[in-house]
């Protein structure tokens, strides 16, 4: 890069103004050119061809443990070697938490047997009403491989303030006290070396999300 | 000359009587698929029930508009109109009175969007079975819809 720079330098001083101000321009720009180019490339490296919504920079996933659907402690940091989806909702969510389980199942499926690699993480919002028993019908409804995750009610808070997730209950029938939450449906997408990589808004298209999980599990 | 304007204005009138109607059909409908899972009861019974969702596209090929108000189907308690919506970031869901299909025009119901709530479900929803959901309509009554199950 240098002796470039002193080339055009060396011309910029023997020629006409108009040259010379475009020389003075390209000067200008060249360093400008040169460190968007690094930059591109170390986003690339970094994970710019996600589409989803690459999380730049990465960020190490917070730990947490929590109660599984399985019955066993579910430690995310034990998870290292997978491609960890985690996702946030409740069991008695009709619209928006079925579609996130419905698409999270239909990845899985289509990643064929690089499936074995990918867990897939279902932590509630509504401790009140999900069980771990409640929550393995749930989720092994959609696949028998993922796992529902409950806990104290301090514990679940922990877990969504550390992941950005809020929710909000609303009783919507005061006669028999059912209620909805209100939540963030966000899907987390964390490597094998339990860095958080890309954070899919909900709605993002499934080919989308099976193209990132591919990406995770190529490295 | 008047015979003819006032055959033409009684014809107006008439016409008028009968008024611009909307013309509904009803594409596209299908439910989530959804699980029975046992669920606390206020009474401290525990009853094995579920919630679901139907989605479906209105379509009003009348002249005039008209409104979804109220669902029903056997498979559920209650059937709700709801609509999902983003606020601050969290995915909210909220039960509207009613949906609006414009004339020429649709009101289409999509996961994340306009749905049909199934309230307290009385069978699991399973894929490829159907759902029988009577749909009434201010002006066009009742229309019987069959959801395919996904």
């Amino acid at each position: 890069m240098l002796p470039a720079g002193r080339f055009i330098g060396n011309e910029f001083a023997m020629d006409n103004a108009g040259r010379a101000s475009r020389e003075v321009m390209f000067l200008r720009l060249y360093p400008a050119a040169v460190l968007g180019l690094i930059l591109f490339c170390a986003a690339k490296l970094d994970g710019a061809d996600f589409r989803s919504g690459a999380l730049i920079p990465p960020l190490k996933a917070p730990d947490f443990a929590l109660k599984a659907s399985s019955g066993s402690e579910f430690r995310l940091s034990r998870h290292r070697g997978k491609v960890v989806i985690l996702s946030f909702g409740y069991t008695s969510c009709p619209d928006v938490c079925p579609m996130t389980l419905a698409n999270l199942a239909s990845l899985r499926s289509k990643l064929g047997a690089d499936a074995d690699r990918v867990q897939v993480a279902y932590v509630t919002v509504d401790p009140e009403r999900d069980t771990a028993e409640r929550l393995r019908a749930y989720t092994s409804f959609f696949d028998t491989t993922f796992l529902g995750l409950t806990g104290s009610a301090d514990q679940l808070a922990a877990v969504r303030k550390a992941y950005g997730v809020s929710s909000q209950k609303e009783i919507v029938d005061k006669g028999t006290g059912f209620y909805l939450i209100h939540h963030s449906a966000s899907i987390y997408f964390i490597d094998s070396a339990g860095t958080l990589r890309v954070i899919a808004p909900f709605g993002t298209p499934l080919d989308d999300l099976i193209h990132d999980a591919r990406i995770l599990l190529e490295r | 000359m008047n015979m003819q304007l006032a055959a033409i204005a009684s014809l107006a009138i008439a016409l008028g009587a009968c008024g611009p109607k909307p013309d509904i059909r009803v594409e596209n409908a299908w439910a989530r698929r959804a699980p029975m899972i046992e669920q606390k009861q206020q009474s401290g019974v525990n009853l094995e029930t579920g919630n679901g969702a139907v989605y479906a596209t209105i379509l009003n090929n009348g002249h005039a508009a008209d409104l979804l108000v109220a669902a029903a189907s056997d498979a559920a308690g209650a059937v709700e109109l709801h609509e999902t919506y983003e606020m601050s970031g969290m995915m909210m869901m909220r039960s509207v009175p009613n949906f609006a299909v414009p004339p020429g025009g649709k009101l289409e119901m999509k996961p994340g969007g306009y749905h049909l709530m199934l309230l307290r479900l009385k069978r699991e929803l399973k894929p490829g079975e159907k759902v029988g959901v009577s749909l009434t309509f201010e002006k066009a009554g009742t229309v019987s819809i069959d959801a395919v199950v996904k």
